[in-house]
């Protein structure tokens, strides 16, 4: 990236909101796989290799992975987000590669939420 | 074309594979050889379908049906069922995730509701190493803000304005710090962030650096900005390379973007900074010792003045600050001091992050506003205490800190309150302990830490730590002396006024902390040689053991019934307890709470096994024991606690009588105990085994009017009080009075007394009863109620997990259709006609804390509503009934109505003629608490007896030697406790046949070979 | 410089002793470079015996008796050879509360060696640990890189298995 000027920094920001709610091909669902200490430690590199085995092997193109630090909630490690476009993002939790390989099959591909993982839909609000 | 009339689609992909769906296949493919079906059946793998955490899978054509989580041992029955039968196998069944299930929102798990983030905003949002999304989330825009368009007095008074203050542990304040570094007069000046963490326990840093990093960075550049510096340090422990190495992404890509290092955003502001590995030494958390580090030098603290912010890293100004600190000071810049100090308290402005960690359900990273109560952050936010234990105290500031134990549960949390509490706030790790912890081995374990660390560069610190560390340790191993807490007090003192840095000074905290409020635990274990945690395992055999009130030798009987040595396991019972058959049935078994097997499944059933011992081996005669003292004793209330001193005595050679009000024997144990739980027989066996003894029971006697005082005194030399608490408390409400609204107990002796017109409906309580209450005495009198054909109900004001009755008893309550109503407490009761006719009731929600940890109930306004009842039961407590007693024998009682023992004595009372126990002295207390009153008492009185006669002291006589093998598996698999088998509810409402049925031998021997022997020395 | 690097050489390899040099030439006149310099030193090297700290000494110009201090000072730093593997049981508060001493005084029987020590066969060198910050997961040990959870003592020859 080049040096930044503080327009730079706003329209930044600009650029990657609109990037999270633009409907193009490129991105459908986002994945999210939390990975701080604590979700290493339980199991999340596992999950995370099983999730882009899975991906490759389904050949699909529109969803995206990304990891994140901890989510706070260290006891059910390893947790996972799931956000499909336009609906409310959806985090699992004491996720393993068997689980992992359900929710990418049946909700990121076919939009079935598995509830019997699922902690709770939503984001924590800033105020 | 072959036709099938059954098509089986067994998963084959990945993942069932890897749950075993390669042997299901070849279960399938042999039975249904086996059972000649294969021209019928076909058996066909597919692909994988994506259920894949439930796997293996089968769906069975034509009915569709889908089988899950299967097993080669399942198959046989499916097949037999399935494609013989026809008959759909539910069990192995999957079941469609129900439409009723709702998902609840991030906002719904109170967990992340009560949370208020600021520093922690970005949490799992952003990917650490894109500095575009860390941008996108208003990143940087404060450091553009403070370098662009504020001086750097305007940022600092902007700190100062916000109320931020240190987050590391001392609070000093943010804006203060930076006032003095950048008033001191420098051309080279640092910032650096502590980011060491040394707190065992806290990991609120780990996680900003690793999730975060940028928010780290760009308030150091504020930081920088705002005292004139250049020059920057981040010194992280290594013992934290994830976070390392995110750190080294985010200043790589800062430095790349023009964000940090040379002419940040354009505006020729130069800020460049480096990190610095620890090297595994806690000491370097501290200010002057972390710079010290850096400089290449043993990590060890410098005396102040001068402070860092005049003479810090190689003597120039610095400033040091902590990771949590530095990751809000972004936002206050952007969105100003207001909106930051618009939460928090008078000085403690702002949020904290806590490390929520230990016996707590919800382990993790909590982010609340100063000033929120411990409660809500322990209960609300961290779910409560898991495995139902108690909440014992909470931890907070790691090995400078101090315990917060349960009578402060509704403290707001902030720095000022926690100090006053006699901890600190430090970083923030906050550590839950259940009852399951020792405080004396925590203060050891602490100390041990701090001795470690010690830097050793001055003697109170590095002498101190060491001597008070090895005073504790005795006392953790029974090697502790009178004057051992003095002593730690005085240490202490010194300790904390002269140790040059933060460590030394703060290091006593803890021993402190667990002397304010648990000194009894210190007393007991130097005077009385207990550990009640069971933690200290100097002290005692087995945790089982030591537990016990009485001491009963457990690990002992339980290896004689794996033995098959009934006999001799019924012997070791006798050698303490008078009433192991009782006990057996209806013992709270405190033991158990401790059993460590309980650690691995589940606890030994020490009580069904007991009970085990006492249906299937003959009792060991009893025969009379020839009177050979002089003195005769008197035991006024034939209940546990005075027919087990009568006993005692009795074997001491003591002429005993024992007088008792009612027409029978056993106190609480028959008049309180239904016989469904507690057979008369059984009862009956126990008591006339005492009789047998030569001690007299005389019933029908009331003291004070059937004898008086005076004559007792006359024929007896010493009495014991063991009059019992069978006085139902009342309610306090208006229509208490009514016909049909019974005191527990009352309504219980009532019954007991009138059996057999209570059974013909002579007597009756009509059809809907409501018992208020949560106790044990609450549920008896609910069971029995129920088994006079009544609709009961129970109306508590709690919720369940409050209730002190067994856990045990509430469930075999709900079993037999008995209603449980939460939250509920009566406002008044009305009648026609003299008899209650109905109840009106509140409900009630749940308010602040109280000092035991439960939450107070608090009516709700207008909540009003009525029950239509034919009876009420009042159970919600009982005290004793001293009508009885003539004030001019000098035995004093105190205002809750109980005997008063005499200071420095266990069991004597005011009058030294008169000793009292049992729950006369200490309030509704247990039978085996009884129990073992009676012990001391009869121990307190034989002693007094020998002292006034100048005897020497009594000496027990040897006990029976009964040879206990020492059988130890190698190896245990998970097995849960041994279920008792129970008649079932619906049969046994209709009858007070006894409704536990005791194990059978095969059972009871498989239950004791679970016992892990704890009292094995090696 | 010839001298010392035969001593060293008795010990390690020309590999080591060759990036040693180099490790020590790129830190060379940096204020407080010691403890980085170590840090290295001891990833290339696996321990700091006196030959080494004699090297870095005079290679950063620094008296014997600074380095020294250093190396004993941080738990970090051994002058001893370690295992192959490292087995470090958590000892922070949440996981002693949740079991950790347990674990460490099963290890302790198992190796036949006390905490601090190596086995003979010079495979696993046992050490407890202040925190790792994974409190979450306790009781916590990690064995060279890998962090185990929730471990039950039960499930340790399980676990070291996977290291030979």
């Amino acid at each position: 990236m080049a040096k930044l000027t503080i327009d730079d920094l706003k329209k930044i920001k600009e650029k990657v909101h609109k990037e999270m709610s633009l409907r193009d091909g490129d991105r459908r669902v986002k994945v999210t796989v939390h990975m701080g200490t604590c979700g290493i430690a339980s199991g999340a590199k596992e999950v995370m290799d099983t999730l882009l085995e899975e991906i490759e092997a389904a050949k699909v193109h529109d969803v995206v992975v990304t990891t994140s630090g901890c989510m706070g909630l260290c006891s059910r490690e390893p947790l996972v987000t799931v956000e499909v476009l336009n609906q409310e993002p959806i985090k699992y939790e004491y996720v393993n590669p068997n689980k992992i390989r359900q929710i990418f099959k049946r909700h990121v591909l076919s939009g079935e939420v598995q509830t019997p993982f699922v902690l709770a839909k939503g984001t924590e609000i800033i105020k | 074309m072959k036709v099938f009339r059954s098509h089986l689609l067994l998963c084959g992909g990945t993942g069932c594979q890897a749950s075993g769906s390669l042997g299901v296949k070849n279960a399938i493919l042999e039975e249904i050889v086996k059972r000649k079906l294969a021209d019928e059946i076909k058996v066909v793998e597919t692909g994988c379908n994506g259920f894949c955490a439930l796997g293996p899978i089968l769906v069975i054509y034509p009915e569709g049906v889908i089988y899950i989580n299967l097993k080669p041992a399942d198959i046989p029955e499916l097949v037999e069922e399935h494609l013989v039968k026809g008959r759909i196998v539910e069990k192995l069944l999957y079941r469609e995730p129900g439409t009723d299930k709702i998902i609840p929102t991030m906002q719904d798990i109170p967990f992340f509701a009560h949370q208020e983030l600021r520093a922690l905003k970005n949490r799992g949002l952003i990917d650490p190493e894109k500095i575009e999304e860390y941008i996108a989330r208003d990143g940087y825009a404060g450091m553009a803000k403070a370098l662009t368009e504020m001086t750097p007095d305007q940022i600092v008074q902007e700190m100062l304005d916000s109320g931020l203050r240190g987050r590391g542990g001392a609070g000093f304040p943010t804006g203060l710090k930076w006032k003095f570094a950048a008033q001191s007069p420098s051309d080279v000046k640092y910032v650096l962030c502590n980011a060491d963490e040394g707190d065992p326990g806290a990991f609120m840093d780990r996680s900003i650096l690793e999730a975060d990093p940028h928010s780290v960075l760009e308030g150091m550049v504020i930081a920088a900005k705002a005292i004139g510096s250049g020059h920057g340090y981040i010194y992280c422990r290594a013992e934290y390379p994830l976070a390392i190495h995110r750190l080294n992404v985010a200043i790589d890509q800062a430095k790349e973007a023009g964000l940090l290092g040379k002419d940040i955003l354009g505006t020729g502001f130069n800020f460049d900074l480096e990190i610095y590995q620890g090297a595994g030494a806690f000491v370097c958390g501290e200010e002057t010792a972390l710079m010290t580090s850096i400089e290449g030098k043993r990590g060890m603290p410098r005396p102040r003045p001068p402070f860092p912010a005049v003479a810090g890293l190689w003597q120039k100004p610095s400033i040091l600050n902590n990771v949590e600190t530095l990751a809000n000071v972004g936002q206050i810049i952007l969105r100003g001091a207001n909106w930051y100090s618009s939460v928090g308290t008078e000085k403690s402005k702002g949020t904290k992050v806590f490390a929520l960690t230990g016996d707590v359900n919800n382990v993790g990273l909590v982010e609340v506003p100063m000033g929120t109560k411990l409660g809500t952050i322990v209960y609300d936010i961290g779910g409560g205490i898991p495995k139902g234990k108690k909440f014992k105290a909470a931890q907070l500031g790691g090995p400078s800190g101090g315990m917060i134990p349960v009578q402060h549960l509704n403290a707001p949390v902030d720095y000022e309150k926690v100090m006053e509490l006699g901890a600190i706030m430090g970083s923030g790790g906050l550590i839950v302990m259940n009852e399951d912890k020792c405080a004396v081995d925590m203060a050891r374990f602490f100390m041990d830490f701090c001795q470690d660390e010690s830097c050793g560069k001055c003697t109170p610190c590095r002498e101190g730590t060491k001597r008070m560390l090895d005073i504790l340790t005795d006392i953790t191993k029974g090697k502790g002396k009178a004057g051992d807490i003095e002593l730690l007090e005085d240490m202490a003192s010194v300790i904390k006024n002269s140790a040059l840095c933060g460590l030394g000074q703060t290091a006593p905290n803890p021993v402190l902390s667990t002397l304010r409020y648990f000194r009894k635990e210190y007393e007991e274990h130097i005077f009385e040689h207990r550990c009640r945690a069971t933690v200290c395992h100097a002290m005692y055999k087995s945790p089982c053991q030591h537990t016990c009130p009485i001491e009963m030798d457990i690990p002992s009987y339980i290896a004689l019934i794996r033995e098959g040595r009934f006999e001799d396991a019924y012997k070791i019972l006798l050698q303490t307890n008078p009433f192991p058959s009782v006990c057996g049935r209806v013992c709270d078994h405190k033991c158990q709470s401790k059993c460590r097997r309980g650690n691995m499944d589940e606890p030994l059933a020490i009580k069904f096994l007991k009970r085990f011992i006492t249906d299937n081996a003959p009792r060991p005669r009893t025969e009379p024991v020839p009177v050979t003292r002089k003195e005769k004793i008197a035991v006024i209330g034939a209940g546990p606690a005075g027919l087990t001193a009568a006993r005692d005595l009795a074997l001491r050679g003591y002429k005993v009588t024992v007088f008792e009000e009612l027409n029978k024997a056993g106190g609480m144990l028959y008049w309180g105990i239904p016989s469904y739980r507690l057979p008369r027989n059984i009862l009956d066996g126990e008591i006339d085994d005492i009789r047998a003894l030569g001690v007299e029971i005389k019933l029908n006697t009331r003291i004070g009017k059937d004898i008086t005082f005076a004559k007792l005194e006359k024929e007896f030399d010493y009495i014991y009080l063991a009059t019992g608490a069978h006085k139902s408390q009342k309610m306090g409400v208006k229509g208490e009075d009514l016909k049909n609204v019974y005191g527990g107990v009352e309504f219980l002796r009532d019954f007991n007394n009138n059996e057999d017109e209570w059974l013909k409906g002579e007597k009756t309580l009509g059809k809907k009863v409501a018992v208020i209450g949560g106790g044990n005495s609450a549920i008896d009198a609910a069971r029995v109620a129920l088994r006079l054909a009544s609709e009961v109900t129970i109306l508590y004001r709690r919720l369940r997990a409050d209730m002190p009755a067994a856990e045990e008893e509430i469930k075999a309550a709900e079993d037999e259709g008995i209603k449980i109503e939460y939250l509920v407490a009566p406002l008044k009761i009305d009648g026609t006609k003299g008899k209650v006719s109905s109840i009106t009731c509140q409900r009630m929600t749940l308010g602040d804390f109280d000092n035991s940890g439960r939450k107070k109930p608090v009516v709700v306004a207008g909540s009003e509503f009525q029950l239509s009842v034919d009876a009420i039961i009042a159970a919600i407590g009982q005290v004793p009934d001293m009508s009885f007693m003539d004030k001019k024998i000098g035995v004093e009682i105190n205002k809750w109505d109980c005997y008063n023992v005499g200071k420095g004595y266990k069991s004597r009372t005011t009058n030294p003629r008169y000793f009292a126990g049992g729950d006369a002295e200490t309030g509704p207390d247990t039978v085996i608490a009884a129990i073992g009153a009676g012990h001391q008492a009869a121990d307190d009185i034989d002693a007094a007896i020998r002292v006034a006669n100048g005897e020497p002291a009594y000496v027990k006589p040897t006990l029976e030697d009964i040879f206990v093998p020492l059988v130890i598996d190698e190896d245990s698999e998970e097995v849960p406790q041994m279920l008792m088998p129970e008649l079932h509810h619906d049969t046994r409402k209709m009858s007070f046949a006894e409704v536990e049925l005791g194990f059978g031998r095969e059972d009871a021997i498989k239950e004791a070979c679970r016992c892990l022997r704890c009292d094995a020395a090696v | 410089m010839k001298v010392e690097d035969t001593e060293l050489l008795k010990e390690f390899t020309p590999e080591q002793v060759e990036k040693l040099n180099s490790i020590i030439e790129k830190h060379k006149g940096k204020a407080g470079a010691l403890i980085p310099v170590l840090e290295e030193a001891q990833v290339c090297l696996e321990y700091l015996p006196l030959t080494v700290q004699k090297k870095i000494a005079a290679g950063l110009n620094l008296p014997l008796s600074r380095v020294y201090g250093v190396v004993t000072f941080y738990s970090f730093f051994t002058m001893t050879p370690r295992g192959k593997h490292t087995i470090r049981v958590c000892l922070g508060t949440a996981c002693y509360v949740r079991g950790g001493k347990v674990l460490t005084e099963t290890l302790e029987k198992q190796f036949g060696i006390k905490e601090g020590e190596t086995t003979a066969d010079r495979l696993f060198t046992l050490e407890s640990v202040r925190c790792l910050g994974a409190c979450g997961l306790g009781p916590v040990i990690v064995i060279d890189e890998d962090v185990h959870g929730r471990v039950k003592p039960g499930k340790i020859k399980e676990i070291l298995t996977q290291y030979n």
